[in-house]
């Protein structure tokens, strides 16, 4: 899951590397526009609704985070 | 009040009447070293009641009035709290209509405070002082139960105090329950650090509010009661400095409200991480009113950009025109209400949406055009990574900002019409060497000191960015710290603004 997530992100946003923190939020390599693509990204791709209570800043802090909320919402 | 007769009696209601709920009042200041007094004199578990009387206290000097909305209104929050941690997360549609109906609630007091002065109002009801301000930390609050994020509050008096800490409720910051709250409840120990840190802060607060803003609100003040007299570079000197006097109005009360908090071992959330250092317009906006910007992004476009239906037409979109359409659809609908609502945030009339759609655009703009903006920078070969690049981009971001200035401070649409059109084609350059400049409340002994003073908080904020100042005062000799303190305390009491006809209560963002 983790793999399929990384490269989803990373033709979406070549630019980011998400693999360099596992603190992207915190660290501002994330801001709400980025998110806000992320989110749109997962839904489309997994199908899946993300409730607001799952916008929290460990979903997405680090791709393993942004997995295992997806595990939670399949 | 007093008279020569030391025996007419005291009259403590018409002494009452003449105190207003500002941090410039001597009275007031006093009243929080009192307050200081007896919540660190308490037993560590009563304290928060210490700091709710004194906040009650200090609104009470707006009227006895507002302090019953706002209790009112903390009460509709308690209630609309309680209900949505009680009520089963199964029953979505009774929960929504209690979050909805509350906010509904909330946000009707506060339309009706906007449209009082708008619409002359007059049914004997007095607009509580930062109802904005305690208005969005309560949506917030019941929002955040509603999400799950955060738990009810059961104690309505301490539900009172989240609402109603005095520090912050004149201009904000916008506070967050989950972070202000547990500070506020538990009783803090004196700590010599936290309370001398907290004067210091204060104090440049006054430094920035009393001598600058202050200073330069005399200057603008004069200019902007008739703008025909004056040409387009003294215009644009005038709002450059406006929006200088803005900033140390506005931060400088956030940096009083933060000491004092500090004062009681409470940390307020920052307001401003120094914004004329921003390079880009969504930059400034991370970096000026935090809060306000942190609210709107987590209680409006947040819940716009996950909408279902929102998401589904993105992605019909990014199958119809690809990828990045989608993405721009995604990104203009949310920031469009984010930022008519700003616009409508900061003021009524059509200037203040105008204002919003500004900078809205701008952003929006900034955002969907990055891949352009980047091949361009290529194509004139543009070092973004340069200073002297990342000056320019500074010095555009602040002529961005007077722009903005210009749009809501004339009042109407024309003449901010008029006066961009003089900024542009009418220059009258000679009115910088004959005079005009030092006959506008300010002679040039006073627009010397102004500039220096400018010099200072530049310096400060420079320091400020490369680490804690206070940190590198506290290291110094005890006898060379306490010299500084008196020093900059004369020094505000000898430069500062307050002759005849200063009004001490005019924060210019206490208005919302």
């Amino acid at each position: 899951m983790e793999e399929k997530i990384l490269n989803l992100l990373s033709e979406e946003y070549p630019e980011i590397d998400f693999t360099s923190s596992d603190e992207l939020v915190d660290d501002g390599i994330l801001d709400s526009l980025t998110i806000t693509g992320i989110i749109a990204a997962l839904t489309m791709e997994f199908g899946i609704t993300i409730p607001y209570e799952e916008i929290v800043e460990e979903n997405f802090n680090s791709v393993a985070g942004m997995a295992a909320m997806v595990q939670r919402l399949l | 009040m007093f008279t020569d007769n030391p025996y007419e009696r005291f009259d403590f209601l018409e002494w009452w009447g003449t105190l207003s709920p500002t941090f410039l009042s001597v009275t007031v200041i006093a009243f929080v070293f009192l307050l200081a007094a007896v919540y660190y004199l308490l037993p560590k578990r009563h304290r928060w009641v210490s700091l709710l009387a004194g906040s009650a206290v200090f609104y009470c000097l707006a009227g006895i009035r507002p302090l019953v909305t706002v209790l009112l209104s903390a009460f509709v929050v308690y209630c609309a709290g309680l209900l949505l941690e009680t009520t089963d997360k199964a029953f979505k549609k009774r929960r929504r209509l209690i979050l909805w109906s509350a906010a509904g609630i909330l946000l009707l007091v506060l339309a009706y405070g906007k449209l009082y002065t708008l619409l002359d109002l007059k049914f004997g009801y007095i607009i509580p002082l930062g109802i904005s301000y305690y208005t969005f930390s309560a949506i917030g609050y019941l929002a955040d139960v509603y999400w799950g994020k955060e738990k009810a509050e059961w104690n309505y008096c301490k539900l009172a105090l989240f609402l109603l800490f005095f520090p912050k409720i004149l201009q904000g910051p916008i506070a967050r329950h989950r972070t202000l709250a547990a500070q506020l409840n538990e009783g803090h120990d004196f700590a010599y650090r936290d309370f001398c840190f907290g004067l210091q802060l204060a104090v440049w607060g006054y430094f920035k509010k009393m001598v600058i803003a202050d200073r330069i609100a005399i200057f603008t003040g004069t200019v902007c009661s008739d703008y025909s007299k004056y040409g387009g570079i003294f215009l644009l000197i005038t709002f450059s400095l406006s929006v200088v006097q803005l900033y140390c109005d506005f931060s400088g009360c956030m940096d009083i409200a933060g000491g004092i908090a500090q004062m009681f071992g409470i940390r307020l959330e920052k307001n401003f991480d120094h914004p004329f250092f921003s390079k880009s317009a969504a930059e400034f906006w991370r970096r000026w009113h935090v809060t306000l910007g942190t609210w709107f992004k987590d209680y409006v476009y947040m819940p716009i950009t996950i909408n279902p239906t929102l998401l589904r037409l993105s992605g019909r979109i990014s199958k119809r025109w690809g990828r990045r359409a989608g993405r721009i659809f995604l990104t203009v609908i949310p920031l469009s209400a984010v930022w008519i609502l700003t616009g409508v945030w900061h003021g009524t009339g059509l200037s203040y949406v105008v204002w919003g759609v500004y900078w809205g655009a701008l952003i929006i703009l900034s955002s969907v055009l990055t891949p352009e903006i980047k091949k361009l920078n290529e194509r004139l070969h543009i070092d973004v990574t340069k200073k002297g690049w990342q000056m320019f981009q500074m010095v555009r971001t602040f002529l961005l900002f007077c722009i903005g200035r210009v749009i809501t401070v004339p009042g109407d649409l024309a003449a901010t019409g008029r006066i961009l059109k003089k900024m542009a084609m009418d220059l009258r350059p000679w009115q910088l060497t004959d005079g005009t400049l030092y006959m506008q409340g300010l002679d040039w002994k006073e627009f010397v000191l102004l500039l220096m003073m400018i010099g200072v908080l530049w310096f400060v904020e420079i320091q400020q960015i490369k680490g804690s100042l206070r940190e590198r005062i506290a290291g110094w000799n005890m006898a060379v710290r306490c010299a500084f303190y008196a020093w900059s305390v004369v020094f505000i009491l000898i430069f500062g603004i307050y002759g005849i006809g200063y009004d001490i209560s005019s924060f210019v963002y206490m208005q919302y």
